[in-house]
């Protein structure tokens, strides 16, 4: 362990926070959940001047209450000691309402500074902003600051030296006068004992029990005799409350801000932009459009990567040739083969994806659309118990799975963002709408529409459940209230800082998914591995053992072994059963598949000779629900990092998938 | 009067908000506080309500509005 200084990041949302983080940190940050809460903890660190910072980006929350884990898990982080400095951060293109934060933390008892970060899009405002003014009433450094200016982080790496050296701590002395206009504070705060509760000022223990903090009152019960507890009770019952104390902590920041900032004369207005996404008509589809525009523009940053995994997969063949011509082992040719270089193509192949949806997504965070986004479905979404940001997630699954993962990052909460996902994975990909229509135009002609609409139809079900059942556990009550958000100010993009973000993002997918799909592909490989080269292995005798089970599902055994192969990769779904039926190698005609070799020529024929209606029907549910495949299973597990939801995900859909198949099966049968 | 009564491009006075001690914590911890100028940017039937107040465009949504009382100001 390193001796070094940790900085803890405290800021709202939208105030520029993760920017910081990630121009700070750069590549050597880790994402990670706080001990035994749903809450992510991102910690990274950075050497200045030879001597090593730690860094901890704390939840963005608009306040310090004890309504969520996450505010309890900040302060706590902070009083904690943990935290040698804190930086609390404002907005100072809205800086009233952003210093809220600053008046909420006042009493806790670490040294910190305050950064006004978005300095250029407030001088852009015709803002003028005193910051030496502020800095006398504060106490503290405060500093002008914007992620895009180099000069800033000299500022900002000074001020840091300046309160480590002098512990500096915020001046509350004028809060704490308007504190004491509320009736009942005074005699509260003379009950409270100097460091009852470690790390915070009774000054701030007073006003959190005026606000019916529950977390600071279960504490107090502990550590006072019941007497004093109770006249505390007392006293609070005449007060006035939050309301109260919300009041002095503005007219605080009024005081603050009296003579400080010159807020220029421009007139508040809509932009052009804002009245389309905020109209009425319009909202929804600009909203729908940004999104897919995003979607289709992540695809140019992803094409080198892109190129990458097919050049992997080209080298394939010839190092295989290489290696049996050598006299390697044919089983460890085939391992280097079908395993390790093909589990590198898909890496690459995703990973290109990755980078571009979080480049371009991440951009769209930045300069403020997202917030847009969330504002327009934020009634929508909010009936799923979701953030209106989680359209885009569900947008993007429409094109690929794994993208709609890796996109739910710009979710700041970390039950909703596994909800998302969850239920992104109902949502038919790419390679679903590349099979479902062929599938059904061979089997229902015309009638294909009908079952087109019955999956989109079942999708829609199938979120609904999927959140009333994931949602319970995920997402809690207190968590699901109605929208009250501000919508940021547009701004330009941190170039520097988002790229740093996107490569350290990429990077530290790249180390975690190579494990999972290493792993699955290992693992399916060597279930359908047949020493002999003819059809066999485990997954073979196993399917052709259960057939009269899966037969209940209406999938005979090449349809299961199809359905299993579509967990791993849709596309190779239709390779796995044109090769059962027509006697070839099912694992081979996956693998080529998977390749984007063409389908058999007499497919129709195949499939039209053996499978029945009822049966192609079941299928074709089966796949659909299926688990999307294996990159997007290691996405999940990237995104959620847990290993426990990752497999809980991948179970309900396994049976759900097998429960509409049976019902699309028993369905067909009456109908046919 | 409620914040969702007052009509577009009208500005008014926070005198009062009323919840529960989730929605007091939220509402001002985005600004809207009795004492507060806001000014109705939007507000469109059946959608949230945009506002602006203490340097901020703020969404509300509707049902969120019933819990913060205002008065009218002219000018």
């Amino acid at each position: 362990m390193s001796t070094g200084v940790t900085v803890a990041l405290l800021g709202q949302p939208n105030s520029g926070k993760s920017t910081l983080f990630n121009a700070l940190t750069g590549l050597r940050q880790h994402v990670g959940n706080w001990p035994g809460k749903t809450v992510e903890k991102k910690e990274g660190s950075f050497t200045h001047k030879g001597k090593e910072y730690k860094v901890a980006d704390l939840p963005g929350s608009y306040s310090l209450s004890a309504n969520s884990d996450e505010e309890v898990i900040t302060r706590d982080y902070i009083a904690s000691g943990e935290a040698d400095v804190a930086c609390i951060l404002a907005d100072s293109s809205q800086l009233q309402r952003s210093l809220f934060m600053l008046a909420d933390y006042a009493g806790i008892d670490v040294p910190c500074f305050l950064l006004l970060n978005m300095s250029d899009v407030a001088a852009e405002q015709g803002k003028k902003i005193n910051a030496g003014a502020i800095e006398e009433k504060l106490g503290i450094p405060v500093i002008p600051f914007s992620a895009t200016d180099k000069k800033s982080y000299d500022v900002f790496y000074e001020a840091l030296g300046t309160v480590i050296k002098n512990k500096g701590m915020l001046n509350v002395e004028k809060l704490n006068t308007q504190y004491e206009s509320i009736i009942g504070y005074r005699e509260i705060y003379e009950l409270i004992p100097e460091n009852v509760i470690p790390g915070y000022s009774a000054m701030w223990i007073a006003v959190k029990a005026l606000e019916n903090d529950k977390v600071v009152m279960a504490k107090l019960r502990a550590a006072l005799d019941d007497q004093t507890y109770s006249r505390i009770e007392d006293a609070k019952k005449n007060a006035q409350g939050a309301v109260a104390t919300g009041g002095c902590k503005f007219a605080w920041i009024d005081d603050i801000l009296e003579k400080a900032v010159d807020a220029g004369d421009k007139k508040i207005s809509l932009s052009f932009l804002d009245k389309i996404y905020t109209s009425r008509i319009w909202g929804k589809p600009a909203v729908i459009l940004t999104v897919l525009l995003g979607l289709i523009a992540s695809f140019i940053p992803a094409i080198p990567l892109m190129i990458v995994g097919s050049l992997i997969l080209a080298v394939k063949a010839p190092v295989m040739g290489v290696l049996s011509s050598i006299g390697c082992p044919e089983i460890l040719t085939l391992i280097i083969g079908d395993v390790v270089i093909q589990s590198f193509s898909y890496i690459f192949k995703m990973l290109g994806f990755v980078f571009g949806v979080t480049l371009v997504f991440g951009l769209l965070e930045e300069v403020g659309v997202m917030a847009r986004i969330s504002y327009v479905f934020d009634n929508t979404m909010g009936k799923l118990g979701l953030q209106g940001k989680s359209v885009m997630p569900f947008l993007v699954s429409f094109g690929c799975t794994m993208g709609g993962a890796a996109g739910a990052r710009v979710i700041d909460n970390w039950g909703q963002k596994v909800l998302t996902i969850a239920l992104a994975w109902a949502v038919p990909c790419g390679a679903a709408w590349a099979t479902v229509p062929m599938l059904s135009t061979i089997f229902f002609g015309p009638g294909a529409v009908l079952v087109i609409v019955a999956v989109l139809l079942t999708m829609l079900l199938h979120m609904w459940i999927t959140a009333k059942i994931f949602g319970a556990k995920l997402v809690k009550k207190e968590d699901r209230y109605g929208m009250i958000m501000e919508l940021p100010p547009y701004h330009k993009p941190k170039w520097g800082a988002l790229f740093r973000y996107v490569f350290g993002r990429t990077k530290e997918t790249f180390i975690r998914v190579t494990k999972v799909i290493m792993l699955v592909c290992g693992v399916f490989w060597l279930l359908s591995y047949s020493p002999s080269g003819e059809n066999g292995g485990i997954l073979y005798t196993i399917g052709v053992a259960i057939d009269p089970v899966t037969r209940l599902f209406g999938m005979p055994w090449q349809l299961f072994l199809s359905y299993v192969a579509s967990a791993v990769g849709k596309e190779g779904a239709i390779g796995v059963i044109s090769a059962l039926y027509n006697g070839g190698s099912y694992s081979a005609g996956f693998m080529d598949a998977m390749n984007g070799a063409a389908t058999a020529g007499n497919l129709n024929e195949l499939l039209l000779a053996n499978v029945s209606k009822p049966e192609a029907l079941a299928f074709i549910f089966a796949i659909t629900f299926n688990m999307p495949c294996v990159v997007a299973l290691a996405a999940t597990y990237q995104e959620t990092h847990s290993a426990k939801w990752t497999s809980i995900i991948v179970l309900y859909y396994t049976v759900v998938s097998l429960v509409l198949a049976f019902l699309a099966y028993h369905i067909g049968l009456l109908i046919w | 009067m409620c914040l969702s009564e007052l009509k577009e491009s009208r500005s008014a006075v926070v005198t009062n908000v009323e919840g529960d001690s989730r929605f007091i914590s939220r509402i001002t911890s985005i600004g809207l506080t009795p004492g507060c100028r806001v000014k109705v940017m939007k507000n469109d039937k059946n959608r949230p309500m945009l506002v602006y107040s203490r340097d901020t465009m703020i969404a509300l949504n509707k049902k969120e509005c019933q819990g913060v009382m205002v008065e009218e100001v002219t000018a």
